[in-house]
């Protein structure tokens, strides 16, 4: 274990993440900082593996921009323990291509060393996310049928 | 009195072991808990209120539903009462002999050393998909159930 995070340093964080403030952002994560969204990247494309620092600063400057508008940000619990911290914490945004509301609880553990974010996982109920963000129920007993291959187009290298 | 970590993981074990007798004691009368999921495909989400329904669902319904759970921990944070884990849990699902792993967060509030306050998130839709055995078609709007056919009038 490294330093224990300070209590202003993740309140710090989390006013550059609640805003979507990408320059105070730079300031709070390393180089190599990993950062992960569990979710249905499928419909909500900010899901997945982000590594290094440019590719955080883009999702703040680019990426959520270009997606979602963050309506409301509330924290119902945070936790520092040693360099960690946790928070359960509810979000409202607007989705720009489907004009469409979604609130969703999401849980994030993110990791520090010398005050800088080495490590930021979260997670969200993906099933209901996608469901609200597709504007209509899932069907997990519809099994998608396999894409045929037209023997004309298909060729096979050997 | 605030929690320690090796208390928390003694609550995880018994919770992961389902033994009713042993979780007993860790739980408030009027626990209240919730893992966020559709219920109706992975029936150990949903809300539970209060010890009895909460055992229930540790100690019949997840044992049922999973053979050899293990949660293997990834963060675990305590700070007062509160606890929070983060895991991917592997188990195999009874019904189908598949395996099964997810990841999971567990978010916790304990008072006088007995929880009182769970809510859980899981990657359901990777979780669903595994259950069902293939992936989810996203695309597929299902058809609505129509409860007025023939143009009948329902009185409210």
């Amino acid at each position: 274990m490294t330093n224990p995070v300070s209590p202003a340093v993740v309140q710090a964080f989390y006013q550059a993440y609640a805003t979507r403030d990408a320059a105070r952002m730079e300031s709070l994560v390393v180089d190599h900082v990993r950062w992960t969204i569990i979710g249905p990247s499928q419909v909500l494309p900010f899901c997945g593996e982000h590594h290094g620092k440019a590719a955080v600063l883009k999702l703040f400057t680019e990426i959520f921009p270009g997606i979602i508008q963050f309506r409301s940000f509330e924290p119902e619990v945070l936790l520092i323990d040693g360099d960690r911290a946790a928070a359960y914490l509810k979000l409202t945004g607007y989705l720009h291509k489907s004009s469409r509301i979604i609130t969703y609880h999401c849980g994030q553990f993110i990791r520090f060393e010398n005050d800088k974010v080495v490590c930021y996982s979260s997670i969200i109920d993906s099933f209901d996310a996608a469901e609200q963000a597709l504007g209509h129920y899932i069907d997990p007993m519809h099994e998608p049928v396999p894409a045929a291959i037209d023997p004309q187009k298909a060729v096979v290298e050997l | 009195m605030a929690i320690t970590h090796q208390f928390v993981l003694d609550f995880l074990h018994v919770r992961q072991a389902g033994e009713a007798e042993k979780l007993e004691p860790f739980l408030d009368d009027n626990v209240d808990w919730l893992i966020s999921g559709p219920v109706d495909f992975l029936p150990h989400c949903g809300h539970r209120k209060g010890k009895a329904a909460v055992i229930d669902m540790v100690c019949r319904i997840a044992p049922d539903t999973f053979e050899a759970r293990n949660f293997e921990i990834k963060h675990l944070l305590v700070q007062g009462n509160y606890a929070a884990t983060m895991s991917r849990f592997h188990a195999t699902h009874t019904a189908t002999k598949r395996t099964i792993s997810y990841r999971s967060a567990h978010f916790m509030r304990f008072r006088s050393d007995r929880l009182i306050w769970f809510r859980g998130l899981i990657d359901s839709l990777s979780a669903t998909e595994q259950f069902m055995g293939h992936e989810l078609d996203l695309e597929h709007t299902p058809d609505v159930i129509s409860i007025a056919p023939d143009g009948d009038l329902i009185e409210v």
